[in-house]
């Protein structure tokens, strides 16, 4: 993002984008001493706007992936161990500032309020000379609005409902208007009616201004609810095991949601993660 | 649900009384002290000599308090606090910068902490001929010798305070856009605050522990010499009036600095 583009809106030029992932390999120490290879060679190429969907067996390197493409870096390992990340034909080496970030595990601060929750990144240097404090106001009390958020602006989060954070953090993440949107399970801790609302808010947001995002689930609904493109990865040490297209619009239908189509693909994506021995959540050490 | 009052609850580290259940048995105990006090003073079975009674103490106090028209009590509390509040302030301008630079690198931990970790399980009292050699007997003695025993303390915890930050703050802010320096400045140290205030609240404690011996060496005046003084006279009933005087203003503070700092962080106890 250059500096002029962020001060006036240019919505569409703004947000093309790409990102290609090359042979990736990502080997971690394993605690036993020797090392584990959790990512095995992974090709991915993302052209356009749309969501994507990321699925597989737990501990198969979702996560690893969606990090190594916002630039986390885990502090043991060199990320990743060998391939190439390429953004719009630039590899990444580190953070960067294209991407933004939606855990799990909400990373609210508790001791801000919601408003300045969604105020930080514009308080450090590099928003700061991007974005004008005029605007960012304005764009953040926008912003609370669109997440239903606009008469919570002065609460802790200890004083909002989980599904309430998760649009704290969707809402930070989204008023820096990235060009990719990275988020792993961000949904994964909500009960099922919230986590259905949060994916309803998430369409709205969207359509309102498309980016690129990467979408870590485990939950097959979620993916042909939201998902333009689903991506099925094999147990560890993680290749792809399919990857397919849903071209559908969005929001989609209950009615949809039981059609013979959708069930063509949920059976598609469980056929895979059932494949995985063990779904690789009991690990045994000898 | 059974027994949420009474003995049911009684071997139970979650479950709290009462309040007036509470704070009747901590009246109770300090009473029955008392009263154990008085009989041991009434019927003889300690001498005056080794035990002040508690009265005698009250009319020490009193005399203290008030003598030949002027404080003494008052006078030495000044004196013992302005030495403490300028102890403190040097604790926390020089400790929590330290603290905190150890906190937030691991090379500088790795080079400070084998000069400060050994020093919290060290005899501070121990330094003091040293403070006296190298700042004499007057007030700088007094004031380094508070400075050390309490900065010791303070330095790891909050260094501590800083690493107990979770890192998913540091990732998050990183991720956002923060140069390491921003993570700490505005994520990580913002959120050790309330750790970095039991930090000052434990100095200040220590503090007041270490008042009697600062005072020891040449006071002309002070909470810690008036009791020094009373000592040499064997006034027992003065020497417990002045610790109970030290115990009461320490007790102060501490409840003090804790309101404060709840007022300032409310959102920690929900952490
Ligand atoms: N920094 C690290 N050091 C060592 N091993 C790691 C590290 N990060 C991840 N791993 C290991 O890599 C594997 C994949 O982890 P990852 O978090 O990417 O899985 P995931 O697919 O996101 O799993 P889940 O569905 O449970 O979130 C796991 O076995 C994990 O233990
Ligand atoms: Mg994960």
């Amino acid at each position: 993002m250059s500096a002029q583009s962020d001060s006036s809106p240019q919505p569409e030029a703004a947000t093309a984008v790409s990102i290609e992932l090359k042979d990736i390999v990502q080997e971690y120490p394993a605690s036993g001493g020797g090392i584990t290879r959790v990512v095995d060679g992974v090709n991915l190429v993302f052209e356009r706007p749309g969501i994507n969907m990321l699925l597989g067996p737990s501990g198969c390197g979702k996560s690893t992936i969606l990090h190594m493409l916002g630039g986390v870096r885990p502090m043991n390992a060199k990320t990743p161990t060998s391939g190439k990340i390429l953004i719009d034909g630039v590899e990444c080496h580190d953070a960067h500032d294209d991407s933004v970030m939606v855990f799990q595990r909400y990373s609210n601060r508790p001791d801000l309020s919601v408003f300045d929750n969604v105020a930080f990144p514009f308080r450090l240097n590099l928003w700061k000379k991007r974005v004008p404090e005029a605007e960012w106001r304005k764009r953040i009390s926008d912003m609370l609005e669109s997440v239903g958020l606009a008469d919570k602006r002065n609460l802790r989060p200890s004083q909002l409902s989980g599904g309430q954070n998760q649009r704290v953090a969707l809402a930070r993440a989204l008023v820096l208007r990235p060009r990719i949107l990275l988020m792993d399970e961000p949904f994964g801790a909500l009960d099922a009616q919230t986590r259905e609302e949060m994916q309803l808010l998430l369409i709205d947001l969207y359509k309102e201004r498309p980016c690129l995002v990467v979408f870590v689930t485990h939950d097959v609904t979620e993916a042909l609810v939201l998902g333009d493109r689903v991506i099925v990865l094999s147990p560890q040490p993680a290749k792809i095991a399919d990857d397919f297209t849903i071209d559908v619009p969005r929001p989609r239908s209950t009615t949809w949601q039981r059609s013979e189509e959708a069930l063509q693909h949920e059976k598609r994506i469980l056929a895979q993660l059932h494949k995985a021995p063990g779904k690789g959540t009991v690990r045994v050490t000898v | 649900m059974a027994g949420a009052n009474g003995m049911n609850g009684f071997w139970n580290p979650y479950l709290s009384p009462p309040p007036s259940q509470s704070r009747a048995l901590g009246i109770g105990s300090v009473v029955s002290v008392l009263v154990l006090w008085s009989l041991l003073a009434v019927t003889g079975l300690v001498s005056p000599a080794r035990l002040p009674a508690p009265w005698d103490v009250v009319r020490a106090f009193g005399y203290l308090a008030w003598n030949d028209g002027e404080s003494m009590l008052f006078i030495a509390t000044l004196w013992s606090v302005g030495r403490l509040v300028v102890a403190g302030i040097l604790v926390i301008v020089i400790g929590i910068p330290v603290g905190i630079l150890m906190g937030a690198s691991q090379r500088i931990n790795a080079a400070i902490s084998p000069l400060v970790d050994p020093f919290r399980s060290a005899p501070v009292v121990a330094l003091l001929p040293i403070l006296v050699m190298w700042l004499g007997i007057g007030e700088a003695m007094k004031i380094g010798f508070l400075f050390t025993g309490a900065v010791v303390y303070l330095i790891p915890m909050v260094r501590d305070a800083i690493q107990a930050v979770p890192q998913s703050y540091w990732i998050s802010a990183r991720d956002l856009g923060a140069t390491p320096w921003e993570c700490i400045r505005k994520a990580v140290i913002p959120m050790a605050m309330p750790r970095i205030a039991d930090a000052i609240i434990v100095a200040f404690s220590v503090m007041w522990t270490y008042i009697t011996v600062a005072e020891y060496v040449n006071a002309k005046v002070g909470l810690g010499q008036l009791i020094q003084n009373a000592r040499r006279f064997s006034a027992w009933d003065q020497v417990f009036a002045g610790i109970i005087v030290i115990v009461a203003l320490a007790l102060i503070t501490y409840q003090l600095m804790i309101y404060i700092k709840r007022r300032l962080y409310p959102w920690e106890t929900q952490l």
